[in-house]
């Protein structure tokens, strides 16, 4: 008995020790640069405020339009009887496997100035600035509000509708007593979550953003081209701002959370309109998706796209002479501990979160877990490079590790604290009994009935820490620079072509990493079902 | 027939509010005995006291003549069968059983045979290989007790183990429990919120409300001889209640 409660206090101490390090005191170090003069300086400056409004109002028009898009495809592949609903859903995502930047160089491939299109159509593109931003925002994060609210419509209970039915109640006010009741917290986080992504990216409007300035790509600027850390400190403070209102208003949310799961599958009528409907939308959406990642293709293997359309391999040539091989290594060298300690630290945090009762570091523990969600990763890396740049961790593989860790830990940990709830609330008291410690019990029953969702927290680290281009940007050295980084530079030195089979070969190894997650899970399902 | 397990002056409070309070009773060797109350009376906390997967503020617990107020759960020669029974869903029913065994020194060895001899007792040899997911609900219950009791206690505690299954099936295992009592020779303290249950099982029956006992005797004595106007009404109206409209109903 005192033997395990030891056990147990030094492995909560030690998860608590673990986040001070990686996620307190970083951000501790950005406030601190925050100077009350530059702040001053900052906010005189007539650019600034044109800043926050650019930020603002390129955001707000991609959340309605991501959430909007998003909500239509969740109702196409739960709420209609359109067939391919799964291939429906991977194609959907696939944006989900590149980083923020490719969406940009994909669009500029098809709408830039000498983009398909624009040559095609003979028009001048119009493309760089608000609408460039917008769409590629919108590509950026449709998927993820698409995931969020596709899985809660799953989860919908049919009796309410077969009540409303058989009450007479008109179909719109259904939709506003019934539908709303059940969709409106997912679509406020789904709103929040957007949000969030976009106004903290700074790789869209790096590529196709032209003279419009964000607050991301001024921070990213002031930050990697003047090294102004105290100016970048502030906009930092800004960008954490609305992570911190959405943080704040899910934590009420989720104190009085419980819808539960369906009771009732919903049955779907037949109806051939709105099948019609939702199959051609889903086929606008997959098609545009389809088309800016097919553009990497092109690019990759035309010489010189619009001028010279014979094919090459000189390209990827480029690209490896470049160093790719040593790039793609570190991204591996970076993804798969990530995934591995990632997925270790946030299974052990949620077992101690969902499987204690009523202790206070429990509640710190999972608040502190839920709360590096709020953080946005160019924000989380701004800190990691003011806090740890003097020490041994600067410049090593070590720190991109650490940063991504923590960058990505909210979800996985999610995820595992969730399965773990489902787990029967007996089982350490069964153990008790029998005699069998917590440890023991963990690895026996614990891990077994959750492999599932382990490889699903392992394949979530591992594919954001493929793309992001956010934490790692304020953190790399040359020895140390993964692949997704590559794209920044070649973007920026106009090596389109380079930076399209770049973008190529991140998506084909998620999808690569994706396939194996899936084949896991399946195994894992028929082994639970024997 | 010796005093198995003795309880005296036992309380427990929660956040200053009183669960039990000042609980004193005996429970004979190889008694069935029946704690009867409403949600919310203090019976749950009780046995979870007992087995000792929750603290207490004061009073003795002994077993035997034995203090074991602070002995470890695993130490305690009982077993306890939990309301949803929670097995392991990723073992079968033969693992199940045999898991505890495998870390215990003094049957390791003989895990296998122990636990397959149990299982054949508890009827359940046809099921082996099955995992919990594949058996019905009163096959689930025979494998809970038959982990329990691959520990040999000679005390099995049990929290409501009917209320997740129907009508039908609670008669078959009341039954059931009972013969794996007599098969066992073992002494059984038995949780329930239901009349019947608590009359048709036990050789006696503790009735509780508010953290306290009101009445502990034989069936017979509490039905004809309530302690007072709680116990009639919980147990002898109610029951009277459901005899006169089965009566109603079929006209028997």
């Amino acid at each position: 008995m005192a033997k395990s409660r030891v056990f147990s206090k030094s492995v909560k101490f030690l998860l608590i020790a673990f986040f001070a390090v990686t996620v307190f005191l970083p951000l501790a170090a950005m406030f601190s640069k925050v100077k009350l003069s530059a702040i001053g300086g900052i906010l005189k400056n007539p650019q600034f405020g044109k800043t926050v409004l650019n930020s603002l109002s390129v955001t707000l028009a991609a959340t309605v339009a991501s959430v909007l898009i998003a909500y239509l495809l969740a109702l196409a592949v739960n709420r209609s009887r359109i067939p391919c609903k799964r291939l429906i859903t991977v194609l959907a995502t696939l944006p989900m496997l590149i980083p923020s930047i490719s969406h940009g160089l994909g669009l500029t491939n098809l709408f830039g100035y000498n983009g398909l299109f624009t040559k095609l159509l003979g028009v001048e593109s119009g493309l760089y600035g608000f609408t460039g931003i917008l769409l590629g925002s919108i590509l950026y994060s449709f998927p993820v509000a698409f995931l969020m609210l596709s899985d809660a419509m799953q989860y919908v209970d049919a009796t309410p509708y077969e009540a409303a039915e058989v009450l007479g109640v008109p179909p719109v006010n259904r939709f506003f007593t019934v539908t709303m009741y059940y969709m409106k917290r997912p679509l406020v986080s789904a709103v929040f979550a957007v949000f969030t992504m976009v106004f903290t990216d700074y790789g869209v409007p790096l590529a196709v953003g032209g003279r419009f300035m964000t607050l991301p790509v001024y921070l990213y600027t002031e930050v990697i081209g003047l090294l102004n850390f105290s100016k970048g400190a502030f906009i930092g403070f800004i960008l954490l701002l609305p992570a911190v209102i959405t943080f704040l208003l899910d934590l009420r949310k989720k104190e009085s959370e419980g819808l539960g799961f369906a009771t009732k599958r919903l049955h779907i009528k037949k109806n051939r309109l709105r099948d019609t409907l939702l199959g051609v939308f889903c086929a606008l959406v997959i098609g545009f998706v389809l088309l800016v990642i097919g553009s990497f293709a092109v690019m990759t293997f035309l010489t010189k796209y619009p001028y010279d359309l014979t094919f090459t391999w000189s390209h990827i040539q480029t690209v490896f002479s470049r160093g790719m091989g040593g790039y793609f290594r570190n991204s591996l060298i970076i993804s798969l501990p990530v995934a591995a300690i990632g997925t270790a630290v946030g299974y052990i945090t949620a077992y101690t979160t969902a499987r204690t009762k009523n202790a206070l570091v429990a509640k710190v523990l999972h608040l502190t877990a839920i709360a590096s969600l709020a953080i946005p990763g160019i924000v989380l890396g701004l800190g990691y490079v003011i806090c740890f740049s003097d020490s041994f961790l600067k410049g090593t593989l070590l720190i991109l590790v650490f940063v991504n860790i923590i960058h990505f830990f909210s979800s996985p940990y999610m995820m595992a604290h969730n399965a773990m709830k489902k787990l029967n609330p007996n089982f350490e008291d069964v153990g008790k009994t029998l005699g069998i410690g917590r440890v023991r019990l963990l690895w026996d029953v614990f891990v077994p009935c959750t492999l599932d969702t382990i490889a699903e927290m392992f394949g979530y680290f591992f594919v954001n820490s493929m793309i992001t281009i956010s934490a790692v940007a304020f953190l790399y050295s040359s020895q140390t620079m993964p692949l997704s980084l590559m794209i920044n530079q070649m973007e920026s030195s106009m090596m389109f072509e380079a930076a399209a089979f770049t973008s190529l070969v991140i998506l084909l190894s998620n999808v690569v990493a994706k396939g194996i997650i899936s084949l896991v899970k399946s195994y894992c399902k028929r082994q639970y079902a024997k | 027939m010796g005093i198995k397990l003795s309880i005296e002056h036992l309380s427990k409070s929660f956040g200053g509010k009183p669960v039990l309070e000042d609980i004193s009773f005996a429970v004979n060797d190889g008694e069935f005995l029946s704690i009867l109350g409403a949600s919310g009376c203090g019976k749950t906390t009780l046995l979870r006291i007992l087995i000792g997967i929750e603290g207490f503020d004061g009073g003795t617990i002994y077993k035997d003549g034995k203090n074991i107020s602070s002995a470890h759960p695993s130490d305690r020669g009982m077993g306890i069968v939990f309301q949803n029974y929670a097995l392991f869903p990723n073992m079968t029913v033969l693992q199940n059983v045999m898991y505890a065994l495998k870390f215990d020194p003094a049957r390791r060895e003989h895990a296998r045979d122990i636990a397959l001899d149990i299982i054949e007792k508890v009827g359940l040899g046809e099921q082996l290989n099955k995992k919990p997911h594949k058996l019905s609900g009163g096959q689930q219950q025979r494998v809970a007790i038959a982990r329990t009791l691959a520990l040999s206690p000679d005390i099995v505690l049990f929290d409501e183990p009917m209320s997740a299954l129907d009508a039908a099936n609670r008669l078959t295992l009341r039954r059931e429990i009972k013969d794996i009592q007599s098969k066992f020779g073992i002494t059984m303290i038995y949780v329930t919120h239901d009349q019947e249950e608590a009359f048709s099982m036990s050789e006696r029956i503790m009735v509780m409300e508010g953290g306290k006992i009101l009445q502990l005797d034989t069936p017979k004595e509490v039905y004809h001889h309530p302690a007072n106007d709680f116990v009639h009404n919980f147990v002898t109206v109610h029951l009277e209640e459901k005899i006169r409209s089965i009566q109603e109903s079929t006209g028997v």
